[in-house]
């Protein structure tokens, strides 16, 4: 038997679409017995035989000796990691363009983002058949460009995968999930990749993984999430929620007021925590080593953190440095910190009435580079506004293709209460039964 | 002049706060791994014995202890710290509001958290072509930090506090000299209104040396009409004084958050499930109390061992207090070394039993001595060595009889004729026998050869 996957088939497709960090220099394991599956981890995520960048040039050169327990897992299925994908810096960013290493493109349209910040593995997903992506959310960098790509992406519930070999953004807010072409891969992998793991402690105090359960009856549509939409992102969301109902689910539209303060708080707790993980980031150790040695050590990591670190990692180092300071702790982090449990409280009670709430993933098709170079951060921080919120409850959400604009696919979200994967999973099943998920021609 | 102090104290655990690394390298950057070096994708798991240790300290200090606790990471760039922020206790302490008595004196304790030790740098090479090494072995070893009010009243006191403070903590949980040795204490030192911080300080002598140091300065400023300035300074063990460090830093700079990877523990529920010890020095307390003895006696007793301690309360329950504490401080204290590897309850009641014939003069002190001796030589283990005593004393008197037979005869019309018997065995036995037993063992020998 010979296998289709091999390294020069994955150079040529990354010559083109670029969603690789790093591609494994040798495949011939994937022809061996017991038979094999390939799958990619977000370059945040550590293995063994590759380098663990997260996008950043201070972390070139920089090999893991551990395998993540995510990797470990997949690994001892018979899984064969066929590459590194690429992602925004550390995690920052929406679509793809803060990485060190090359922007990733859409493979429906090159001249379009793939989303962010597993932008690598959503386009990498969209374009090898059979593939599964193990990527990572922070605050909605799986269902942002599983939505813009057209494909599945699934964040469990925090704590339901180990980090550990995770390189962290916000260790509260980061969660391992996947992209799938098919709820088969996804009821496949989903159940490998989770469970206790005592060298995450957040891990341990999970109830057991169900993938079946009492099927979904009704979902709840937030008023807010439908305001400054891409009319075309509408017009799908609400032919979607038609089919929905003729699925036999049902519909509720309310209200949801705290969902105006998430953006705000997500990016006070997100950055407070990354300025501390990148806190270690000093040409030491690992990674990049400065040039002059013979300088202070202020100096010294100085220039090797100015010389290394993209502008947006930067600005949030910057941004979460402030908001941990004294006087500033007490009005921004201690404050946002109480604005996550308000919402935490809000999505529960809504979902005492429904079993799901319902949005569209983004607010917008995956937009052109040249458009994007016109949005100033604030424009692109607002831009997840819809994906930001769950991932600060830490509650499983899913995105789904619903439907496509000009061939551009377009997704939903569903987001579901602590552990309850499952009704993520009933939904999954009973809509791809009916609408069929395209994926695009792809040219070597 | 007011004194506080925050002590460091390494746990002696056997592996690190955070990952399994063992605490007890000699070479250097031996005993590390991805999680004490801080690097990307690694995560801390937290070591329990270490956060019993804690707890039992905190209990131990009278604290309040919360229901739960948490970590905090305090950031800071520096060389020796792999992730450039520390984990540590900043808005929750295993215990706050605690006491520590030394002399009578309650000193307030504030809090007693937990952190983990950065790694250690070492200044190699030349003046001026000194390169700094770092060695990671210590990166991540488990300490409890114990501020204290600034109770303590001169350099003598705080040295004291924290010998004693040692004392009992080494009962508690076992550290040992070489945790003692690496104690570091930073101290806040203040004169009048202003205080100075001076900081890691390490070891007992240098703390005195150094608030001594502080101490003298502040009022040579004061007396000179200066003004103290706040400020941190440091400690030159090698120059023996303090400098300024020039230190920008505040507490609050640290920008302190919540460290997200170890989530809560519940402590309350593992403090109530501890037995209580009395350590040391509570013990000498009570002894004082109890056998109405003073306490730098009890409390030498209880540093020298606290097995000792036991030795002398069966002795203060057979003999008066005064008694067993003159044996206990005097020949047993002696021969400690030799009586402890074997000391078990048959010894003690062995002991005891030496103990009370001498008060009932049964035997002289010199012989109590010299079987106290002999069990510690390992010659009589056991009060068998008191049957072969009595048959030498018999031995002794059946010889001299022997040669002299008319010592029989003339006893009955003169009994002082049994004081040349006497008189032989006392000279010959040189004070082995109390007189009393002499006298009788030879009237009960001549007794029966009358017959």
């Amino acid at each position: 038997m010979t296998c289709l996957i091999s390294t020069e088939k994955l150079t040529a497709l990354n010559d083109k679409y670029r969603p690789f960090a790093e591609i494994a220099q040798d495949l011939k394991e994937m022809n061996e017995y017991p038979p094999k599956f390939h799958f990619s981890a977000k370059d945040n995520i550590c293995a063994t035989g590759f380098q663990a960048r997260a996008g950043s040039k201070i972390l070139e050169g920089y090999r893991p000796p551990f395998d993540a327990t995510v990797v470990r897992k997949m690994r001892e299925a018979n899984g064969i990691l066929i590459g590194k994908t690429n992602m925004d810096e550390f995690g920052f960013g929406t679509f793809c363009t803060n990485s060190a290493f090359g922007i990733p493109l859409n493979p429906y349209d090159l001249e379009r983002t793939c989303g962010g910040s597993s932008g690598g593995a959503a386009a990498i997903t969209a374009l090898l058949d059979k593939h599964v992506a193990l990527a990572e959310s922070t605050g909605g960098s799986i269902s942002c460009p599983a939505s813009f790509c057209g494909v599945i992406g699934f964040t469990p519930t925090y704590g339901r995968v180990s980090r550990y070999g995770l390189i962290d953004y916000a260790n509260s807010l980061d969660k391992i999930g996947l992209v799938t072409r098919s709820v088969a891969d996804l009821k496949r992998f989903l159940p490998v990749i989770s469970g206790p793991d005592r060298r995450d402690p957040t891990s341990c105090v999970q109830p057991e993984l169900r993938l079946d359960g009492p099927k979904v009856k009704s979902v709840a549509i937030p008023e807010e999430a439908l305001q400054n939409l891409d009319p075309a992102v509408l017009r799908a969301f609400e032919t979607a929620l038609d089919k929905l109902s003729e699925m036999g689910i049902e519909a509720h539209r309310v209200s949801m007021p705290s969902l105006g303060f998430a953006l705000a708080a997500y990016y006070v707790l997100a950055t407070s925590e990354a300025s501390t993980n990148l806190a270690r980031y000093k040409g030491m150790l690992f990674g990049v080593r400065g040039g002059k040695i013979d300088q202070s050590f202020n100096d010294y990591f100085s220039e090797v953190r100015s010389a290394n670190f993209g502008k947006e990692a930067k600005r949030r180092v910057l941004l979460g440095t402030y908001t941990r300071m004294v006087g500033f702790r007490d009005r921004y982090y201690l404050k946002a910190l109480a604005v996550r449990q308000l919402i935490i409280k809000e999505y529960q009670g809504l979902m005492e009435k429904d079993d799901l709430i319902i949005t569209p993933t983004m607010p917008f098709i995956a937009p052109r580079f040249t458009e994007i170079a016109k949005m100033k951060p604030l424009e692109i921080y607002q831009a997840d506004f819809l994906t930001v919120p769950p991932n600060l409850t830490g509650m499983p959400h899913i995105s789904l293709p619903c439907g496509y604009e000009d061939k551009m696919p377009i997704g939903m979200q569903l987001v579901a209460p602590h552990w309850e994967e499952r009704r993520l999973l009933d939904v999954a099943e009973r809509w791809c039964d009916d609408f069929k998920i395209r994926f695009p021609e792809v040219s070597g | 002049m007011k004194i506080g102090l925050e002590v460091h104290v390494q746990l002696p655990t056997k592996s690190k706060l955070f990952c399994s690394c063992s605490t007890s390298a000699e070479e250097p950057n031996s005993s590390i791994c991805p999680t004490c070096l801080g690097f990307p994708g690694s995560r801390p798991s937290l070591n329990r014995r270490a956060l019993e240790m804690g707890v039992e300290i905190a209990r131990f200090l009278d604290c309040n202890i919360p229901e739960e606790v948490w970590f905090s990471r305090k950031t800071y760039f520096y060389p020796d710290l792999p992730k450039n922020f520390q984990i540590t206790q900043y808005d929750s302490a295993l215990g706050t509001d605690g006491c520590f008595i030394v002399k009578d004196k309650t000193i307030g304790i504030w809090r007693a958290h937990l952190e983990e030790d950065p790694g250690r740098i070492k200044r190699v090479g030349k003046s001026g072509e000194e390169v700094s090494l770092i060695d990671y072995n210590r990166s991540g070893i488990p300490l409890v930090e114990i501020v204290t009010a600034p109770d303590l009243s001169s350099p003598e006191e705080a040295r004291i506090f924290l010998q004693e403070l040692l004392v009992e903590l080494r009962h508690i949980i076992g550290t040992t000299a070489a945790d003692e040795q690496s104690v570091r204490v930073d101290a806040n030192i203040s004169m009048g209104s202003e205080r100075v911080e001076v900081k890691n300080i390490q070891g007992l002598r240098n703390l005195e040396k150094a608030l001594k140091f502080e101490a003298s300065r502040q009022f040579k400023m004061l007396e000179a009409g200066m003004k103290v300035i706040r400020e941190t300074r440091r400690y030159d063990e090698e120059r023996k004084v303090t400098m300024s460090a020039r230190e920008k830093e505040t507490e609050e700079d640290y920008g302190y958050i919540g460290e997200p990877d170890l989530g809560t523990f519940s402590v309350g529920v593992l403090a109530r499930s501890m037995s209580t010890t009395e350590t040391p020095l509570r013990r000498a307390q009570r002894m004082a109390g109890h056998y109405a003895l003073e306490f730098s006696k009890m409390r030498q007793i209880v540093l020298t061992s606290m097995p000792l301690a036991d030795m002398f309360e069966t002795l203060a329950q057979n003999v008066e207090p005064g008694i067993a504490l003159a044996w206990t401080l005097g020949p047993i204290s002696a021969n400690w070394s030799s009586l402890l590897p074997r000391l078990d309850e048959q010894m003690r009641t062995d002991l005891a039993s030496i103990i009370t014939q001498v008060v009932n003069r049964e035997i002289t002190d010199s012989e109590a001595r010299r079987r106290i001796g002999a069990i510690a030589s390992g010659e009589c283990p056991n009060d068998l060595s008191c049957a072969v005593e009595d048959e030498l004393l018999g031995t002794i008197i059946s010889a001299y009889i022997d040669e002299h037979p008319q010592v029989v005869k003339d006893y009955s019309a003169n009994p002082k004729s049994a004081n040349s018997v006497i008189g032989h065995v006392m000279q010959v036995a040189k004070g082995k026998y109390n007189s009393q037993e002499v006298v009788e063992a030879v009237k009960k020998e001549i007794e029966k050869r009358k017959n």
